[in-house]
């Protein structure tokens, strides 16, 4: 398989995503979603294993490893000072995490707070995904990506 | 650390295509290599040693 495939099923997948937390919001069912997702991932996983066209070697393993660790070095803190934040939420209140006043009227009562805090941990792994770019972009630079040379 | 490789593929007439396909690494590799950019692994430094076949510290020169 070309990589350029690869990406259009990568976007293809990503379309089918939408769907399906379209379908999930809609039927309120969590598990379609989720379930969704990973069967994704877990195809785009072994696709990606299938790219014939780009040679993988020690230095663009390097550029990839360095760039996750980078990642997971500083998302990690910025995840437990969150983490902390809300505990402290949590913590300050006698009776447990309050209740929004005005909710409506059709609003999964059961667990609000579990959606707020999926939306929260989504912002934060869009922050994963921009660090981990930043960081891939600075080691693919630094160990000589895109330099050119004469023969 | 300093290398020759430059030379050395001068020398044979090769490309840094023809010596990344025959490494089994990217041209790019090659090229960060000789650029002073990436220190290649004790294995990959061994294998192009043995590509030009010469001692490695002929190639490679720690400084």
């Amino acid at each position: 398989m070309k990589q350029n495939t690869f990406y259009l099923l990568v976007g293809v997948v990503g379309l089918v995503e939408v769907g399906l937390f379209a379908l999930s919001v809609w039927l309120r069912n969590p598990l379609i979603i989720t379930a969704g997702f990973i069967m994704g991932a877990g195809l785009l996983y072994v696709t990606r294993l299938m790219i014939t066209d780009v040679r993988e070697d020690e230095r663009s393993r390097l550029i990839t490893q360095q760039a996750g660790l980078r990642t997971l070095e500083v998302f990690w803190i910025i995840f437990f000072a969150v983490s902390l934040g809300i505990a402290v939420i949590g913590f300050s209140t006698p009776l447990g995490i309050p209740r929004p006043r005005d909710l409506p009227r059709d609003f999964p009562r059961d667990q609000p707070y579990l959606g707020y805090f999926g939306i929260l941990q989504m912002i934060l792994l869009c922050c994963i995904a921009f660090l981990y770019i930043v960081f891939r972009v600075y080691y693919a630079r630094k160990y000589g990506e895109w330099d050119t040379d004469e023969e | 650390m300093k290398n020759k490789i430059k030379v050395f593929r001068a020398m044979r007439d090769l490309t840094q295509e023809a010596l990344a396909n025959e490494l089994k690494v990217t041209r790019q590799t090659i090229l960060a290599i000789e650029k002073g950019k990436y220190d290649p692994s004790l294995e990959l430094a061994f294998k192009i040693a043995r590509f030009f076949g010469v001692p490695i510290e002929e190639i490679f020169i720690y400084e």
